[in-house]
């Protein structure tokens, strides 16, 4: 029985109070030694007659660290007295810190507790909670390598982290009223407008009605009540895009049909933005003209004192940027930026280190891949090359593989502008920054003109690491499954092997090598890009006959416009050529009247969505053909039965449901009998799900029912986003495998 | 590989047969040669600056509202050597016509050809003429090669940050004018190509202040074309949407048929950039001349790479050079 030795321990052990966590355990079980941090691992020299119970004790670690493998060594020489922490050094790096944690509960009982230290206090964290990735500049995690090392601790402060005893031993981000970062209030034009509290007076301009610009963890939000949500949106030039709203849990149980499993992640240590089902589809239409709402709870300690001033039942919490950008950080910019939106800034003097906006989930699936969920660790075997995946070019993320892990870092954005372009290599930067990988191979999507793509090659140009192109919805498939299945992709677009665009379809195998056994038939896009941001102009190039002639004349299109779509589409001119499935919804919306025009991406799809809410819908006959050795889905053949449907009574509302509803399941049942023949000729059993249509609820779980019916297994990557945010986590899976084989 | 039309069109994909080209073992005889591939050839001959260019002529339809392929053979050599800062002294004619050709219509061609000519006081000195077997072409082919002399040479690669970026006048005319009148789209206003011979608008902008750097946007349009400039300069440039001139009617076009008016030909039009304090002087010049009246600055050159659209909503993308066929990249 060893009554000493030295034992180390990987994973994520840093920012997660993993010191005096085993400090503690020392204590309890009279263990003398010492504990140090370097990097992704936790090396302790133990010496004392309990260093078993120790031992197993250390291998639960605290709440917020992940353990990859606990490790005893043997250890010589003379046990010190006492047991002691020693300072962090720098060593191996692939263990990474936690993402930002919501406040916790014991902090935010000292937060409204009278006369206590930390009374009103923002900023308060502790070990189990506060910000992480956004304040750290890099490893190893300490005060001094954060945004935290312009506060230096108070007498208090210093004695509370020097104490064995408190939740705040050896907590990096402790601040308080003394000496941490302070709440300042701005008026519009910048001005410092002096307030005793200004979060109290942030709450009551917010009751009177002012849209103000609130600096919270990872950026700004822009936040008012639920009766300046209109304005907002007419002065954000975003009228029908829904918020998102900050509430307490009260009221979201009252207003929306939330789940037992929805309600724990809404009040987790991440907090993100639920995405749920109102009670009354049709409540709260000034927030969201959708079916469903987002929401999140207060999870700073500026958003708890903020909701006990307020009498607003709700607040407007939306991302302070334009679509696509990333969110602003700096007051500076947000002055110059936001002059025209806001009223007023509430900001702090902590400075934002890496930006993180919040996440987003819906029904158990991760839309938005960010606050609380990343810098994201995957464990995966993918070779000893270190690998970066650039990402698409829509929602995208990128991904480094080092050691045995992915990491993925926050959403990024749109990276189609020279704002969220620069983004990406900071992101890219700051990832490199604190894993240090030697990159070997860049994967990139197959898109010649993505900027993501164009990253990778002046990278690539830069480092000679070798590139690996990825075809998008391979990356999908690669992201959501890693052993030999049939996989669905079903999103917007992607760059096809084949120079046409996808998105519906099927494959078989496993990265790098599949086959595509079928697909969505393939339509025309009338004008490429256009025919996204004009979904009837989609609906023209999938069915250009005469009866959608008539019925775009009838919806306002000039003759002599229409004239040239037919001429557009019948000469091929600047037409695409398409399977994607984001398309098919898209020109359904239109064929329905429910959307004319995309203003936010994934909007008619969305709208449709919402449409079809509550509908049962009719079975349809499942027209399939073969295109070469692929099984096809005749989407053009679903949309006339749609059409002849609709055309049977296009006023009756009740009628558009239902059709909304029809098309979504009989296009997914179309997609699942694809994939099941498939896996039957293939002899597969799993049939992997990825790609952003499979947000849409009707079509996920029509697609899981006909999957399970005919006797094969549905995999989704739960950890990871199912629209774009995966992409850059499958490419490195792709290049990965493609190496090792 | 198979040459595609790709090859030809002016963008990224037409490098691959530019790169074949760095094969040749001379490519410069003295001045300014092939490898620097600006729109022109300097040779030094005597104390004089010889520029030498050519280009050949292929659109369709052959004639179309503004002007027809006679026309553009003329206007396309003039241009590249005025491009240069060369004043054009006279052109060569290659025409590769199809058996059959009509004998009425290679006439009128020539009177177009002499008209935009005789507007520059450029003569056409030499010639040769090839008649192919039925087929083995589509119906002309025009080439033509000039010779100028320049006092000042004016490159493309000469920006430097702080220059004005200049135009001289509405973008995408010619593009959306050819394909218009190819496939017979009848737009609500008619729209008409820019073609016209710019060397003596452009030698009266020289006479007015400096000019660091020129060039005529023609195939791959202002996007590709601004995009060479910043590339070879090193530098960055910064557009402001909202002050890039566009017909209305081009507009119009371009929003039912998703081209980007910045990314098709133009044939009468030069970018510039100059000097901030020469800029309103040159700019005031060009408008006083007859194919410069809608002349505008519409950008500024920084430090920095690429070249940056500042939207009129407030934001701002990349102007990339064209692939030369459009993809869909929305997902
Ligand atoms: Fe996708
Ligand atoms: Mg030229
Ligand atoms: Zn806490
Ligand atoms: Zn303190």
């Amino acid at each position: 029985m060893p009554k000493q030795g030295h034992i180390i321990i990987r994973g994520i052990v840093q920012g997660v109070g993993f010191r005096p966590f085993v400090y503690a355990r020392a204590i309890a079980h009279g263990i003398r030694g010492s504990v140090c941090n370097t990097g992704s691992e936790v090396q302790i020299d133990a010496w004392g007659d309990n260093f078993d119970d120790f031992l197993s004790d250390l291998r639960k670690g605290p709440p917020l660290s992940t353990i990859d493998s606990v490790e005893v060594h043997p250890l010589s020489g003379d046990s010190p007295k006492s047991f002691h922490i020693l300072k962090s050094h720098d060593g191996v790096r692939t263990g990474l810190i936690p993402p930002d944690i919501a406040t916790c509960p014991d902090c935010i009982k000292d937060i409204f507790t009278p006369n206590g230290r930390y009374e009103g206090y923002f900023a308060t964290s502790c070990v189990n909670c506060g910000p992480r990735y956004s304040i750290i500049k890099t490893l190893p995690y300490d005060r001094e390598r954060t945004a935290m090392d312009e506060f230096p601790p108070c007498g208090d402060c210093s004695e509370e982290y020097s104490d064995p005893f408190s939740r705040r031993h050896h907590a990096q981000t402790i601040a308080c009223q003394i000496c941490g970062p302070e709440l300042v209030l701005h008026s519009g034009t910048g001005a410092v407008i002096k307030e005793q509290s200004p979060i109290k007076r942030t709450a009551q301009l917010l009751d009177q009605g002012s849209i103000i610009a609130i600096r919270g963890i990872g950026g700004f939000h822009i936040a008012c009540t639920g009766d300046m949500a209109r304005t907002l949106k007419e002065r954000l030039g975003r009228t029908e895009q829904p918020f998102a709203i900050m509430a307490r849990k009260e009221w979201i149980l009252d207003n929306t049909s939330i789940s037992p499993d929805e309600e724990k992640i809404l009040q987790s240590e991440i907090s993100p933005i639920v995405v749920l089902d109102k009670k009354d589809p049709n409540a709260l239409d000034n927030v969201s003209n959708l079916h469903t709402i987002g929401c999140m709870v207060p999870y700073t300690g500026l958003h708890h004192l903020l909701f006990s001033y307020l009498s607003a039942p709700y607040l407007i919490m939306t991302s302070a940027n334009a679509p696509g950008y990333p969110m602003i950080t700096t007051l500076a910019e947000a002055l110059s930026k936001l002059s025209r939106i806001t009223d007023y800034y509430l900001t702090h003097t902590r400075d934002i280190m890496n930006r993180c906006d919040d996440s987003v989930i819906r029904k158990g699936h991760i839309i938005r891949l960010s606050r609380g969920y990343a810098p994201k660790r995957t464990k995966i075997d993918l070779g000893n090359t270190a690998i970066l995946g650039t990402g698409p070019e829509l929602n995208a993320t990128v991904t480094l593989y080092t050691q045995g892990f992915c990491i993925t870092s926050p959403h990024i954005g749109n990276v189609r502008n020279p704002g969220t372009y620069a983004y990406l290599k900071e992101t890219t930067s700051c990832l490199c920054n604190l894993m240090q990988p030697d990159i070997k191979i860049i994967a990139h999507d197959l898109h010649p003109q993505f900027l993501s793509t164009r990253y990778a090659k002046e990278l690539s140009d830069e480092t000679g690491a070798l590139l690996v192109p990825v075809q998008h919805h391979e990356a999908h498939i690669a992201a959501s499954c890693q052993k030999e299945c049939i996989g669905i992709a079903i999103d917007g677009v992607g760059y096809g092997t084949d120079g046409t665009i996808w998105g519906g379809e099927i494959f078989q195998g496993s990265a790098p090598h599949y086959s595509r056994v079928g697909h969505l038939m393939p339509v025309l896009m009338p004008g490429g890009d256009l025919a996204t941001i004009w979904p009837e102009r989609m609906l023209y190039g999938i069915l250009p006959d005469e009866q959608t002639h008539q019925l775009l004349l009838s919806r306002g299109w000039k003759e002599q416009d229409l004239s040239i779509l037919e001429k557009q589409v019948s000469k091929r001119f600047n037409t695409a050529v398409t399977s994607s499935t984001g398309r098919i919804l898209d020109a359904a919306a239109a064929l329905l009247g429910i959307c004319r025009k995309k203003t936010y991406d994934g909007e008619p799809a969305m709208k449709l969505e919402s449409a079809a809410y509550g509908a049962s819908p009719e079975t349809w006959e499942i027209p399939l053909t073969r295109i070469g050795t692929a099984e096809v889905l005749d989407t053009p053949s679903l949309l006339k039965q749609a059409r002849d449907r609709f055309m049977s009574d296009p006023k009756d509302s009740q009628n558009i449901q239902q059709i909304a509803a029809s098309i979504q399941y009989n296009l997914a049942r179309g997609i699942g009998v694809i994939a099941c023949n498939a896996a039957a000729s293939a002899g597969l059993q799993t049939i992997a799900l990825s790609g952003g249509v499979a947000y849409n609820e009707m079509i996920r779980n029509t697609i899981r029912e006909t999957v399970h019916k005919n006797g094969y297994q549905l995999c989704t990557n739960h950890d990871m986003p199912l629209g774009d945010g995966c992409i850059s986590f499958g490419q490195c899976v792709y290049a990965g495998k493609k190496e090792i084989l | 590989m198979k040459i595609s039309l790709m090859h030809g069109a002016g963008g990224e994909v037409m490098g691959e047969v530019v790169d074949l080209f760095s094969k040749i073992t001379n490519t410069n005889a003295g001045g300014i040669g092939l490898e620097a591939l600006d729109d022109g050839a300097v040779i030094p001959i005597g104390d004089r600056q010889v520029v030498f260019t050519t280009d050949s002529h292929v659109v369709r339809p052959l004639f179309f509202p503004g002007g027809d392929i006679g026309r553009i053979s003329v206007c396309g050599t003039i241009n590249d050597i005025a491009m240069m800062g060369g004043r054009p002294l006279a052109l060569s004619c290659g025409l590769i016509i199809e058996e059959g050709f009509d004998f009425d219509t290679l006439s009128k061609i020539v009177d177009s050809m002499d008209r935009a000519l005789s507007e520059e006081n450029v003569s056409l000195v030499t010639g040769d003429t090839k008649v192919m077997e039925k087929g083995a072409l589509d119906q002309i082919a025009i080439n033509t090669a000039g010779i100028g002399v320049a006092e000042t040479i004016v490159r493309d690669n000469g920006l430097i940050p702080g220059d004005a970026i200049i135009v001289s006048g509405t973008l995408g005319d010619h593009g959306f004018a050819v394909l218009a009148s190819r496939e017979e789209f009848d737009f609500a206003d008619q729209i008409i190509s820019d073609v016209a011979p710019l060397s003596g608008m452009v030698h009266a902008a020289m006479n007015a202040g400096t000019i660091h750097a020129m060039k005529d946007p023609t195939r791959g349009g202002f996007a590709s074309a601004i995009n060479e400039m910043a590339k070879k300069s090193k530098v960055m440039i910064r557009i402001s949407e909202e002050e890039v001139p566009i017909r209305s009617s081009v507009r119009a076009a371009s929003q039912l048929l998703g081209i980007d008016p910045l990314e098709v030909a133009n044939e009468g039009k030069v970018v510039m950039g100059v000097p901030a304090d020469d800029a309103e002087t040159i700019l005031k010049v060009l408008k006083g001349h007859r194919y410069g009246k809608d002349a505008a600055i519409i950008g500024t050159v920084q430090e920095g790479t690429g070249v940056i659209m500042e939207t009129a909503a407030g934001g701002e993308r990349f102007i990339e050079t064209p692939m030369g066929d459009p993809v869909p990249r929305v997902c």
